[in-house]
């Protein structure tokens, strides 16, 4: 690829993309061993000492636990370049032991089915005024 | 603690009222309340007002705005917010006001108008408003949610649209005899699977709406006051839950939840209805009517067994067999529920202990159970708030 269009998260601390994929940032408590979405949303188990947390990037794989296909534009603060009805959203369950809801990336979203493998990936929700795409964590089947 | 009756009960009816205020409001169900119990605005002791959240500083203020309107008292007037459970969260406060002695009499009041459309976000700091993400982020409004949840269940325990659409089916039957609901149409099967899918598996008409309303309960421990009240109810708990840690419950406004499930769906339900069952003295088998939160026809079913009417996976059966309608085993929503009324966030708790209440009284004309000696009265909200009341006459 020559020159891969610049493109940013459109809210910070929620994943990050390298090499080896678009990865979801998480924290996992060492003490009650609960891994937490986003990273700064604490859920402990009830009498952690709430020591030893520690932010990780979760697996970028995972399998489809279940979705939705949305046929109604979701209305603000939901900001896309357009009309992306109908879109899929799903609940992606990962090996670390966590649940995480993104959109899906798939264009025949009929062929969905819950159990299969998925990946991270990011989706473009819309360009910036420096015409950077900006982006969101997103799921799409894996390869 | 002292046992405390409802003695007055009050509503706005529920639909769109683009010009009123939720003063209007809620002056028309508190006067409604008033008039029910017999009660002289000085009789109240207190006011225990559900918070408007749409309605900026004075809705937040929504019980001193309200008090104003009947005149100013002096009386401790305290606004809650519990979301959906906002209005059981208002009546359980009147009700431990009273059972604890501070005051014989208190009002419960709840009053909301709702924005056009999918309910949003309130705030715009994502660190510290997880609702910011999921708009902003995920695009999921709440039904999304509902439809993820509910295919969990269909696939889990193989329930078909069919059933999805029975339930609006059976609620909708109610609904048209209910003067206070907002729609009041009967629907077919083959209508309801007509309807637009909304969000794949749920359809237009298996969503509730976003509704206004107002609802108000005067509540008594007074011998003076319940004695000149028509058929005083019995509270025999009113009480609340929060969720439970290891819920695999995918949470409105949440974006994550755990692969393993250390505690039941639903959890802050499940905790509401199994203290209400321990503080009243009976189980779901004593019940005769239940109001339960059918936001969605998933939440009909789940809510079955949530609040333990059914084993795991029974709902569709029980459903199917009529055994959810008159001269089954409960009599679920019989006021047509939430997808006749539509949501009102601060109001629509009440208003279901308020249907509960009429069907104890038997107020309910064509739409009355016979018989009805216990009802109960169940709510959810996001992030985790439920409230469960019951009742008994």
């Amino acid at each position: 690829m020559a020159s891969e269009k610049q493109k940013v998260p459109a809210l910070p601390d929620l994943f990050d993309w390298a090499e080896d994929g678009v990865r979801i940032r998480s924290a996992k408590c060492n003490s009650c061993g609960t891994y937490f979405f986003p990273e700064y949303h604490a859920q402990h188990r009830p009498g952690c000492s709430r020591e030893g947390v520690e932010k990780v990037l979760l697996n970028n794989k995972g399998k489809l636990a279940s979705y939705t296909i949305q046929y109604y534009m979701c209305p603000p603060p939901f900001k896309t370049a357009g009309n992306i009805t109908p879109y899929g959203i799903g609940l992606v369950e990962f090996p670390e032991g966590i649940q995480v809801a993104g959109l899906i990336t798939e264009t025949d979203l009929k062929t969905l089915k819950t159990g299969q493998k998925m990946e991270t990936t990011t989706y473009t929700l819309y360009q910036d005024e420096q015409g950077r795409d900006v982006v969101t964590w997103a799921f799409r089947a894996a390869k | 603690m002292r046992q405390v009756s409802i003695v007055g009960v009050g509503l706005h009816p529920w639909g769109k009222f683009v010009d009123k205020t939720f003063v209007e409001l809620g002056t028309v169900a508190v006067a409604n309340a008033l008039k029910d119990a017999n009660v002289e605005w000085k009789e109240i002791q207190t006011i225990c007002s559900g918070i408007y959240i749409y309605g900026g500083n004075a809705g937040h203020l929504s019980g001193q705005y309200l008090e104003s309107v009947f005149g100013e008292t002096g009386i401790p007037v305290v606004n809650v917010y519990n979301a959906c459970a906002t209005g059981s969260s208002a009546l359980r406060l009147a009700y431990m006001s009273i059972a604890s002695g501070q005051v014989d009499t208190a009002l419960a009041v709840g009053v909301d108008i709702s924005p056009e459309g999918f309910l949003s976000a309130k705030s715009d700091n994502p660190r510290q408003d997880r609702d910011v993400l999921r708009w902003r982020m995920t695009g999921m409004p709440n039904p999304v949610y509902w439809a993820i949840e509910c295919r969990k269940r269909m696939e889990k325990y193989g329930s078909t649209d069919e059933d999805l659409a029975r339930v609006k089916v059976v609620l909708s039957q109610y609904g048209v005899k209910n003067p206070n609901a907002r729609y009041k149409k009967v629907y077919t099967l083959e209508q309801v699977l007509n309807s637009q899918m909304v969000c794949d598996p749920l359809r237009l008409f298996e969503i509730c709406a976003t509704s206004d309303g107002a609802a108000a309960i005067v509540l008594s421990a007074s011998d003076k006051v319940i004695k000149k009240a028509y058929k005083p109810v019995t509270i025999a708990a009113t009480t609340m839950g929060s969720a439970i840690y290891g819920d695999p419950t995918l949470r409105i406004s949440a974006l994550s939840a755990p692969a393993k499930a250390e505690a039941p769906l639903l959890s802050e339900s499940y905790s509401a209805s199994q203290q209400a069952y321990k503080q009243a003295g009976i189980g779901p088998e004593d019940v005769d009517v239940l109001e339960l939160p059918d936001n969605s026809s998933w939440h009909y079913l789940q809510y079955l067994e949530t609040c333990r009417f059914c084993g795991e996976g029974e709902a569709e059966k029980m459903l199917r067999d009529g055994d959810t309608q008159i001269g089954g085993k409960v009599v679920v929503c019989p006021s047509g529920g939430f997808s006749s009324f539509g949501e009102a966030i601060g109001a629509q708790a009440l208003w279901q202990v308020i249907e509960a209440s009429m069907q104890l009284r038997g107020q309910c004309g064509e739409r009355q159970v016979p018989d009805v000696k216990v009802a109960m009265a169940q709510t959810y909200g996001l992030m985790g708030n439920s409230g469960t009341t019951i009742l008994k006459i």
